[in-house]
C-alpha cells in the first residue's frame, strides 16, 4: 500500500435538470383549487380545514376534494401520478394542495 | 406526495404540500432531487397522529393555511444546485486518515473506515464486469442519480468488496433500480432494511457464507456485499440520515446471505430465486426490504405436520402493522420470509412435503382473528383511514372474498394474498432447529431479483 491515495468522487450526476416552478396567481378568487392526499396522516381531518379557511379568505374558490382522484400513495401511485396533468387540465385546476409527509 | 406535487409543477400548476414538522428536511432533500429544491411546503407543526382534534384544527388554521395561500400566490424564490464533480474525478488526495476523514465529512462513508477508492481500484473492479464503465443501468430516487458501472465499481471498493464480486454488484444495481423494488421508499419512518440473497454457483465461488451465522457479519462476501448495498443508497440513491433517510430507529444493514444450494439439490427444492421464475444453477441475487424479525427457536418434530403450527405461528408473531401492504395501503403486496436451517427444510422434505406444499400448509394456518387484522389497519394505528372492516374493503373490490367470509369478528382471516406469497429460504447452520422469520414492508421494498451476468 502507499502512504498517498487520489481517490474519485462515490457518486454519479443528477439525471434531471433544474426545473421552473409554475406561474402563481396574486390571488385564489375565481381559481379552482384540487386536494390531493395519500390517504395517510389526518388528511380527512385537515383537509376541511383548509377548505373551509381558503373560501372564507377567497370567496370564489372552488375546491375539488381529494376523493376525486384516489390515493397518492401505494398502490395508486404511480398510475395517478402519470395521470395527474390531464386530469388537472380536464377539471380545471388551478392550484394543488397536496398531503401529508409525515 | 412530493413526487406528485412535481408533476403538478410540471404541469404548470401551483403547490403546497403539507408536511409535519419533522419531515421538513426530508422534503427539501426530496424536492431538490426532483429537480425543484424550491418546491414550496406548508409546515404542519408537530406530527398530526398524537394531537386532539382541537389542537390539530388550530394548527392548520394558524400555521397551515397561511403557508399553503402564500406557496400557492407567491413566487417562491429561484433555485440553485450545487456544483458537483465530474463522474470520473479525482476529489481527493491524502493518507488512508485523510482520505477518510474527507469522507465523513462530505458524508460518503457510513462511518466504518472506507478502502479508498482509487482510479486503479475501480478499474480492477470494471475489468470483472462486460460492461463499459459508464454504462447506465437505472436511475434511482430521491436524488434522480444514475447507477453506473463506474458508480457501482467505486461503492464496491469502498464497502471492501473484491474485484470478483463485481457481477453480483452489476446485478444488484440493476435490482435497486427496478421499479418494482421502489427504492425510493427507503427513506420511510419504519426504517426496514434490505436483505440480500444470492443464489446459484457463483455463491460458493466467491465464498459466500450459507451455514452457520449466516446473517452474521465476518465473512467478507456476505459482509462487504451487504455494506456495498447501503452505501450505494447513501452514495447514489441519496439517502442520508435526518434528511431523505427518515427512519425512526433504523438498524446497521444486514449483510447478504447466500442459500444452502446442496440442500435444496439433495431435497428437490427450488432456489429463493424460483420464486421469480429462476431455475436451480441459475447465477441471481435477490433483494426485499424486511421491517424486522426473530428466530423461532428450537423447532420440535420428526414429521413436517409436527413443526408447521409452530412456524405459522412465528409468521403470524412477526407481522402486525405490516398488514396494511395485504389490504389497505397496497394490495397483497406482503412477503414475509421464512429462513429454515437445513435440517428443518431436509425434515420437512422427507415427510414428501414440496416447497409448495409447506407454502399451502403454512397459509392455512397462518392466520388471525379479523377483528386483530382490522386493528392494525385503523385503531391501533390510522394508516388506513375510515375505520374500515374487512368486509368493507372486500365490498368495495378492494380485498378478495377469502377475507370476508362471514361477518363474524373472529373468523380466521390469512394475513397474505395468496399461499407464495409466504418467501421460503435454507440456510443457517445446518444441524441446529431453528429458523428465522422476516416481516416485509410491502410496496415500499417488494422483493425483486436480476441474473447476474459475466
Amino acid at each position: 500500500m502507499t502512504d498517498a491515495y487520489e481517490v474519485v468522487w462515490p457518486r454519479s450526476p443528477q439525471s434531471v435538470e433544474l426545473q421552473d416552478l409554475a406561474y402563481r396567481p396574486d390571488s385564489l378568487d375565481g381559481r379552482t383549487v384540487a386536494f390531493l392526499w395519500d390517504y395517510m396522516f389526518r388528511g380527512d381531518e385537515i383537509f376541511p380545514v383548509i377548505a373551509e379557511e381558503l373560501k372564507a379568505r377567497f370567496p370564489t374558490v372552488e375546491i375539488i376534494n381529494f376523493d376525486q382522484f384516489g390515493t397518492t400513495h401505494g398502490d395508486g401511485e404511480a398510475e395517478l401520478v402519470t395521470a395527474l396533468p390531464q386530469l388537472l387540465r380536464e377539471l380545471g385546476v388551478d392550484a394543488v394542495v397536496s398531503g401529508m409527509a409525515c | 406526495m412530493l413526487r406528485a406535487s412535481n408533476a403538478v409543477e410540471a404541469a404548470g400548476i401551483p403547490s403546497s404540500s403539507l408536511t409535519c414538522e419533522g419531515f421538513v428536511n426530508q422534503a427539501t432533500t426530496t424536492a431538490a432531487g426532483l429537480g425543484r429544491p424550491n418546491l414550496p411546503v406548508a409546515l404542519v407543526p408537530g406530527h398530526v397522529d398524537t394531537q386532539e382534534l382541537s389542537v390539530l384544527e388550530r394548527n392548520v388554521r394558524e400555521v397551515t393555511v397561511p403557508a399553503v395561500i402564500a406557496n400557492l400566490t407567491a413566487r417562491p424564490g429561484d433555485a440553485k444546485r450545487p456544483e458537483e464533480p465530474g463522474r470520473h474525478e479525482i476529489v481527493a488526495s491524502g493518507s488512508f486518515q485523510e482520505i477518510n476523514a474527507r469522507f465523513l465529512a462530505e458524508r460518503w462513508s457510513d462511518g466504518l473506515p472506507i478502502v479508498p477508492p482509487t482510479q486503479a481500484a475501480v478499474e480492477a473492479f470494471l475489468a470483472h464486469t462486460i460492461f463499459d464503465a459508464d454504462k447506465v443501468l437505472g436511475v434511482v430516487l430521491p436524488d434522480n442519480r444514475e447507477v453506473t458501472a463506474w458508480s457501482i465499481a467505486v461503492n464496491g471498493v469502498m464497502a471492501g468488496c473484491r474485484p470478483e464480486y463485481m457481477p453480483i454488484l452489476i446485478a444488484l444495481g440493476r435490482c435497486m433500480a427496478d421499479p418494482a423494488y421502489g427504492v425510493e421508499h427507503s427513506g420511510n419512518t419504519p426504517g426496514a432494511d434490505t436483505l440480500i440473497t444470492v443464489n446459484g454457483p457463483i455463491a460458493a465461488e466467491l465464498g459466500f457464507n450459507c451455514e452457520q451465522g449466516v446473517l452474521r457479519d465476518g465473512f467478507q462476501a456476505n459482509t462487504s456485499v451487504g455494506r456495498f448495498w447501503r452505501l450505494m443508497l447513501r452514495n447514489v440513491a441519496g439517502f442520508l440520515p435526518h434528511e431523505t433517510d427518515k427512519a425512526t430507529f433504523g438498524n446497521t444493514w444486514r449483510v447478504a446471505i447466500a442459500e444452502n444450494e446442496t440442500v435444496l439439490k439433495n431435497i428437490d427444492w427450488p432456489p429463493f430465486a424460483g420464486a421469480f421464475g429462476f431455475e436451480r444453477g441459475d447465477d441471481v441475487v435477490s433483494v426485499s426490504r424486511y421491517t424486522g424479525g426473530g428466530v423461532v427457536t428450537s423447532v420440535y418434530g420428526q414429521q413436517a405436520e409436527h413443526m408447521v403450527d409452530y412456524l405459522a405461528d412465528a409468521i403470524v408473531s412477526q407481522t402486525s402493522w405490516e398488514l396494511v401492504f395485504t389490504i389497505g395501503i397496497s394490495r397483497e403486496t406482503y412477503r414475509p420470509l421464512l429462513l429454515l436451517s437445513p435440517i428443518l427444510a431436509e425434515t420437512i422434505a422427507a415427510s414428501g412435503w414440496t416447497k409448495a406444499q409447506l407454502q399451502q400448509a403454512l397459509f392455512d394456518r397462518a392466520r388471525i382473528p379479523a377483528s386483530r387484522f382490522e386493528e392494525y389497519l385503523g385503531h391501533w394505528t390510522n394508516l388506513v383511514p375510515g375505520r374500515r372492516r374487512l368486509v368493507d374493503f372486500v365490498n368495495l373490490k378492494k380485498a378478495d372474498a377469502r377475507f370476508a367470509e362471514s361477518e363474524d369478528p373472529e373468523r380466521m382471516v390469512p394475513i397474505v394474498g395468496q399461499p407464495d406469497h409466504l418467501l421460503i429460504g435454507v440456510a443457517g447452520d445446518p444441524l441446529r432447529t431453528n429458523a428465522y422469520v422476516f416481516a416485509h414492508n410491502g410496496m415500499l421494498g417488494f422483493p425483486v431479483a436480476h441474473r447476474v451476468e459475466r
